[in-house]
């Protein structure tokens, strides 16, 4: 929960993850020509291990030092069966040195692990091992957004197929379009973008209280008025001239996550954990929360916005020290599971509902990310 | 239940999976079944750890356990077989795992996982089933989830505190290792034996490290259940709160706590178990602690969500069971009375206290008062502070129950106006919320905290006339308001919604009368209020509902006069639905109209308080069907006659007609005796003959002439006794029966203002060998003996007493017929008397005042006229003033005035006094309406204006006298009356004592007041009233 925000980090927040995004994109262009194999056996190899997951319990991870936000992220990732479906295909590194170091491989070796063990937990020692290698220290409390920004682009940076690469993307990519409007000549600019996870505030821009999920998210593709010192230089005016700001929803991926963005400065510095109650619903249709002019696609496009929540990960404690765990749906038995760490029970909806918040308990968990999944992917 | 048990008492199809479990594993169900407790008690999982000597603990202790088994006696011959099977299993198991006992702990929590699964399924498939089984009491999902809850979290507790000894154990193996391998000060480090052992205390302390992680993620996900857990509860007891508000207002509900008590109590237990286990985890750290060992980082955090989480529990589990309500004041809860008992509870649900600490609970009233000008403070006298009792049986849980409290007033309370104030805060009393809060000092295991919880608001009165209102103010309040602190509700009281006001109403019904309302009459409610508007998007305004109304009372001043009468006397009726109650005259036409002649239906009046008339239908030869309905009849006739009584025996008088009894059906088709037949008081018909030296008494009604008339065609004199009533009284036994011949003739005689009860005269004649007026006094002295009239005495003089020109109500009641004490007739010019002597047949009654009497007698009666008409001149009060004043010329002046329970009266001018009878305690004493002064404003005089003229030429029409029923503020039931007096007078002259205490303050009576039920026995003063005050 270290994370700096607010209501004017939001773009500071997009380049980060477009950076990253960029990053991965050029990778994609070096690495084009080995894609060598052929599409349909891919897509038998994914029906296959799309079944195959989670013919176990679910297992729990032991938490190697702090790592219950790794844990919680691994957990979220690894019972993704689209997610696993693409793991399952990456080329194994030649050399032991490089199997080391290989995020997305260390992953398969622990799913492999949690698979086929009778064991009730496993320990993720050599994936964090290799994790430190990038920076990503144990005994660190990590914020559960940012590391999976992290572990995503490490992911999807190692992964050597374009092919993968490419299905990575469009399973976790959300596509936005930003728009600046000149308010005094109405010129107006466009820029597509695209983000991991939709940052979204939970209070409003006069810092009160937001109901539910949908008011957040209506309030995210709400535009803002950049007036004072907010003013952009307008080229047409040739001064600096207020703006209107808008952003528009061009494509949601099969797997969205959603980060809430609960906590506030209060004074400068002092950054502090809201706790407060924050309903959101199992199935959300985005055509149902977003007007007609907050969006810019087609009709195929909008017609597959209808979601189903698929994991929360979420966060008990204070800003500076705290727990998570993940509450999961799995997606073959349609049962929700909550990690803690080694800790592995199946648990139901109403205890999902437990991490709404609540204004009167500071220390209880609250969710920090939601993960939604598409209800009829494409 | 053991785990192996709840296995043994599946359904088959899921012992059937068990089976199949185990027949292909190494460990044979019969030692499961020998050695289950034990096996279910050994951590497995743990075991299985490499590098554990865990295992191979279990696995030996294990063998060892067989062995003893197999040696005991109790095995005996009994099951050689077993025996053998047992004896073959423990070689076998020895040859298998002796070498690796890591998989044999593997093996054997595998099993137990998948049995706990197996379980899992036919447990749920059970109560699938379950809920088909007829037979089962409903259960809401909710408590069964609880239920359920409660016994997976006391599991996972259990398992949590078996994970916490294995760890104690861990550690101290680590510990004494540690203390004796490790030898820091010396430089072994090339010792090859030394570093092993290094290496191995390293090992170990990787284990206690995992162990030490694993115990903090189960307490995690513990923690994370119970707050789904609390959460349930929290929902539970939020239901509860809302029941108990419904109750409140009457609704039919169970408020039982004990369940919400158990699960509170559990779950409470629970964490302050994993409370404890927590602050051993620390006690572990400060043995053996290490750089980054996890329980520094986690077990503060674990802590205070622990503690925060029971401290919200134990915050919500203090609740108020009881809310105040005075000992009788009979289902009307949250009204107190200043300087009358009351009493409060509240209960904590968790039922866990240490018995050496004393919890000290307190109550505050208004702790935080609301910033309302004029707000009233009180002080709760007795004591306020209590020591919290367990009761003697763990059973009656801890419950801070405060009897006997008393509230007073505070002498400064209305800031800078002195006690009585004019009381300037825009709130009324009955509109003024005040809450108490409890406070308890709770300490256990370590946990202090303060504890609080308030009841709803509550209405403090220092009148029992200010009831009625005062419950129409809790009504509104529970009824809209889910936020129990909202003292300033009244500031600005919602609208309330139809549809739950509805609902509301018909509990009052149902708990007064245990019959709710039906849709008809919620339809004829909502028509009244709402006029022909769909009633369900109507709302109505708090104002409209309990302030103002067209009729001169409010609505719910009308529905409580209604639920006052049902409750004294109507209520089988009610109960059994032989009211129809509430109908509108629209309906009632529509409803008798294609009924035979006779057919009638019991309603509600609407234009008076709390009263219920009969109307029927009749279809005469020619012409459209008429309809005829009784003068509504009020608590005080019911109290002398019940209505099933009265409508035995009621008689219709028509010119020259023998009298009969126009009530023959019961809406629909009912014959008349069958449906009111149980319901009828025992007549003594053989003792008629006896009764023959007594005269029967009856009651007949006077119409008096208009005062500009000089004289009054027959043809009017007769329809309007043709519309009024005649009653009959039968012969009721010995006189001592019937304290209410007199009685009747009061109340109902309103004044001018209401003139359809012009002209009603009650007499009774004969035999009332003793008169037995409900209060003691004067008057009974007076009418003690037979023979002997005394109409000043035991009858009533009501003149009417404003300015109006229709006639004014005469009524006199005379107790014997024998002799006629001379000397009233001078008194009144517009008193008509007439006796009627039994047998005499119809009574044609003469006109009003002006005009000559016309008086019938028999041979017994004596007729007396009181009234010359040039015995004196009249004099009329002025409206405004209000008062009740005859000046009978030189004769002098007449007072009358109404008399509180002790029945005294002293009017001073007039030569004659007149006694008034006070109906029976606690009954309506509307005579004092005549006392009601007219307010005055031109709109009002208006209003008078056209009312006279509106009745002069049809006076003898119902319709007529049923507009004259409308006038506003003339119907004003005053309950013991002299409350509701003393301020209505005191614009023009005072009279009332100042300093009596009783005396409401002003703004009180600015509401209408209304009678209640609730009247109790001998709480006002007499009143003394000096006629000069009238002036």
């Amino acid at each position: 929960m270290g994370q700096r925000s607010g209501r004017q980090e939001r773009s500071k927040k997009l380049e980060l993850a477009l950076s990253e995004t960029m990053k991965a994109e050029a990778e994609v262009q070096n690495n084009k020509e080995e894609d060598e194999e052929p599409k349909a056996k891919d897509q038998r190899l994914t029906s296959v291990f799309g079944v195959a997951d989670l013919k176990n319990e679910a297992i729990g991870l032991y938490n190697v030092g702090l790592s219950c936000c790794l844990n919680s992220l691994l957990q979220v990732f690894l019972m993704n069966i689209h997610f696993t479906g693409i793991l399952r295909r990456i080329t194994v590194p030649p050399h032991a040195a490089e199997k080391r170091r290989n995020v997305p491989y260390q992953m398969l070796l622990l799913l492999e692990e949690m698979q086929c063990g009778k064991q009730k937990a496993v320990s993720p020692t050599a994936l964090a091992c290799c994790l430190s290698v990038y920076r990503v220290k144990l005994f660190v409390q990590h914020d559960a957004a940012q590391l999976f920004l992290t572990l995503w682009n490490l992911i999807k940076r190692q992964m050597k197929k374009p092919q993968l690469v490419e299905e990575l993307n469009d399973l976790y990519t959300i596509c936005v379009q930003e728009h600046l409007a000149c308010q005094k000549c109405s010129s107006e600019s466009k820029r597509n973008s695209s983000m991991l996870t939709l940052p979204l505030p939970v209070l409003d821009s006069s810092s009160h209280v937001l109901k539910t999920l949908e008011d957040c998210l209506q309030c995210f593709f709400h535009p803002e008025e950049l007036t004072d010192h907010n003013m952009c230089f307008c080229e047409q005016c040739g001064r600096k001239t207020p703006f209107l700001q808008s952003m528009k929803l061009v494509h949601l991926p099969q797997t969205l996550t959603i980060h809430l963005k609960r906590f506030c400065f209060e004074k400068s510095a002092d950054i502090h954990k809201l706790s407060h109650y924050l309903p959101f619903p199992q199935d959300l249709d985005f055509n149902a929360v977003l007007t007609e002019n907050q969006c810019q696609a087609d009709d195929n496009e909008k017609a597959a916005w209808k979601y189903e929540l698929f994991a929360v990960v979420a966060h008990s404690g204070s800003t500076s020290c705290g727990h998570y765990c993940a509450y999961i749906r799995s997606l073959t038995e349609c049962k929700w599971y909550c990690f803690n760490d080694s800790e592995v029970c199946q648990v139901s909806w109403d205890d999902v509902k437990c991490t709404y918040g609540h204004s009167n308990l500071h220390w209880g968990e609250t969710a920090y990310l939601l993960i939604y999944m598409k209800k009829h992917p494409q | 239940m053991a785990q192996w048990q709840e296995v043994q008492s599946l359904a088959n199809a899921y012992l059937e999976q068990v089976h199949q479990l185990y027949a292909g594993a190494a460990l044979p169900m019969a030692v499961r079944q020998c050695l289950a407790a034990w096996i279910e008690d050994q951590n497995w999982r743990q075991a299985v750890e490499p590098l554990s000597s865990h295992a191979r603990m279990l696995f030996h202790s294990l063998l060892a356990l067989l062995g003893e088994r197999l040696g005991s006696p109790g095995l005996g011959d009994e099951d050689f077989m077993l025996k053998h099977n047992l004896r073959k299993a423990r070689r076998d198991l020895q040859a298998e795992f002796e070498e690796c006992p890591e998989k044999f702990a593997n093996l054997v929590a595998n099993l137990l996982q998948e049995e706990r699964r197996i379980l899992r399924l036919g447990q749920a498939g059970e109560q699938g089933g379950a809920a088909l089984a007829p037979g089962t009491p409903p259960e809401s999902d909710r408590e069964q989830q609880i239920r359920r809850r409660l016994a997976e979290f006391h599991v996972a507790l259990q398992e949590a505190e078996r994970a916490f000894r294995h760890l104690e154990d861990l550690q101290d193996a680590f510990d004494f290792c540690f203390k004796v391998h490790y030898l820091p000060g010396e430089d072994r480090t090339s010792d090859p034996q030394y570093a092993q052992q290094v290496q191995a205390l390293q090992a170990k302390l990787q284990i206690l490290d995992r162990q030490r992680r694993e115990v903090l993620a189960q307490m995690q996900q513990l923690l994370g259940r119970s707050e789904t857990l609390r959460d349930f509860l929290q929902q539970e007891l939020g239901a509860w709160r809302e029941r108990q508000q419904r109750a409140c207002l009457g609704a039919p509900t169970d408020t039982r706590l004990r369940p919400l008590e158990t699960w509170f109590t559990e779950l409470g237990q629970g964490l302050f178990q994993l409370l404890q286990l927590l602050r051993a985890l620390g006690d572990l750290r400060q043995k053996v602690t290490y750089e980054r060992d996890p329980l520094k980082a986690e077990t503060p955090l674990l802590e205070r969500r622990l503690r925060e989480l029971l401290s919200y529990l134990l915050q919500s589990a203090f609740v108020v069971e009881q809310q105040p309500s005075m000992p009788n004041a009979y289902k009307r809860p949250l009204v107190l009375r200043t300087a009358t008992k009351f009493s409060a509870r509240a209960r904590l649900l968790v039922r866990l206290h240490d018995r050496n600490h004393r919890m000290e609970a307190k109550i505050h009233i208004d702790r935080d008062p609301p910033k309302i000008k004029g707000f009233r403070k009180f002080n709760i006298l007795t004591s306020s502070s209590k020591t919290l009792l367990a009761g003697d049986s763990p059973q009656d849980g801890l419950v801070c129950d405060f009897q006997y409290l008393t509230l007073k007033e505070q002498k400064d309370s209305r800031s800078g106006k002195g006690s009585k104030g004019t009381g300037e805060g825009p709130l009324v009393v009955t509109e003024e919320l005040h809450l108490i809060t409890f406070t308890l000092a709770y300490a256990y295991c370590g946990l202090e905290l303060e504890l609080e919880t308030s009841t709803l608001p509550f209405v403090i009165i220092s009148n029992n006339n200010q009831l009625s209102s005062a419950w129409a103010s809790i009504l509104w309040f529970n009824m809209l308001s889910s936020d129990p602190k909202e003292q300033q509700f009244f500031s600005a009281p919602p609208p309330a919604p139809w549809p739950r006001l509805a609902e509301v109403l018909s509990w009052q019904f149902e708990s007064v009368a245990e019959r709710g309302l039906s849709r008809e009459h919620l339809l004829m409610l909502a028509e009244k209020l709402f006029g022909s508007k769909p009633p369900l998007e109507n709302t109505l305004a708090w104002p409209k509902f309990s302030k103002d109304g067209a009729s001169g009372f409010s609505f719910w001043a009308w529905l409580d006069g209604i639920l006052g009468l049902l409750q004294e006397h109507l209520k089988q009726l009610w109960k059994d639905g032989l009211i129809l109650g509430f109908v509108s005259r629209k309906q009632e036409k529509k409803l008798l109209k294609g009924k035979r002649t006779g057919t009638f239906l019991i309603r509600f009046s609407e234009s008076i308080l709390g009263g219920v008339t009969c109307t029927w239908v009749e279809h005469p030869t020619s012409g459209p069907p008429a309809f005829r309905a009784v003068v509504p009849y009020t608590a005080a006739e019911l109290a002398s006659l019940a209505l099933p009584d009265i409508i035995r025996d009621y008689q219709l008088l028509v010119e020259e007609n023998i009298p009969e009894n126009p009530l023959q059906f019961l809406y629909p088709d009912i014959a008349r005796d069958e449906a009111f037949g149980p319901y009828y008081s025992q007549r003594q018909e053989g003792n008629l003959m006896e009764q023959k030296k007594y005269l029967n008494r009856r009651l007949i009604r006077v119409s008096s002439r208009q005062a500009n008339e000089s004289c009054k065609t027959e043809e009017e004199l007769v329809a309007a006794t043709e519309n009024l009533e005649a009653l009959q009284l039968q012969p009721g036994g010995l006189g001592t029966q019937q304290p209410g011949g007199l009685a009747l003739l009061q109340p109902r005689t309103s004044g001018t203002l209401q003139p359809r009860d012009r002209g009603t005269l009650h007499v009774t004649s004969g035999n009332l060998g003793m008169l037995q007026p409900s209060s003691p006094g004067t008057v009974q002295g007076m009418a003690a003996s037979p023979g002997m009239l005394q109409p000043g005495g035991s009858g009533t003089l009501q003149p009417g007493p404003q300015g109006l020109e229709p006639p004014r109500p005469q009524q006199v009641g005379s107790g014997v017929s024998e002799m006629l004490q001379p000397g009233i007739g001078d008194l009144e010019p517009q008193l008509v008397l007439q006796l009627v002597p039994e047998g005499q047949g119809p009574l044609q009654v003469g006109p009003g005042g002006m005009g000559p009497l016309q008086v019938l007698h028999g041979g017994l009666g004596i007729l007396q006229h009181a009234a010359p008409e040039d015995q004196g001149t009249q004099q009329v009060g002025p409206g405004g003033l209000g008062m009740v004043q005859l000046v009978a010329g030189d004769t002098g002046m007449l007072q009358q005035v109404g008399v509180g329970d002790a029945g005294l009266l002293q009017p001073v001018l007039g030569p004659v006094q007149l006694l008034l009878l006070p109906e029976g305690q606690g009954t309506l004493q509307p005579e004092l309406r005549d006392l009601e002064p007219l307010p005055g404003s031109p709109d009002m005089q208006e209003l008078l204006q056209s009312l006279t003229e509106g009745l002069k030429p049809g006076s003898g029409t119902l319709e007529t006298l049923e507009v004259a029923e409308l006038m506003p503020d003339m119907l004003e039931v005053m309950n013991g009356g002299l409350e509701g007096l003393g301020p209505r007078l005191a614009g023009g002259t005072a009279l009332l004592d100042p300093h009596d205490p009783f005396l409401p303050q002003p703004e009180d009576t600015a509401l209408p007041t209304v009678s209640s039920l609730f009247t109790a026995a001998g709480d006002f003063p007499p009143l003394h009233i000096d006629a000069n005050d009238f002036q």
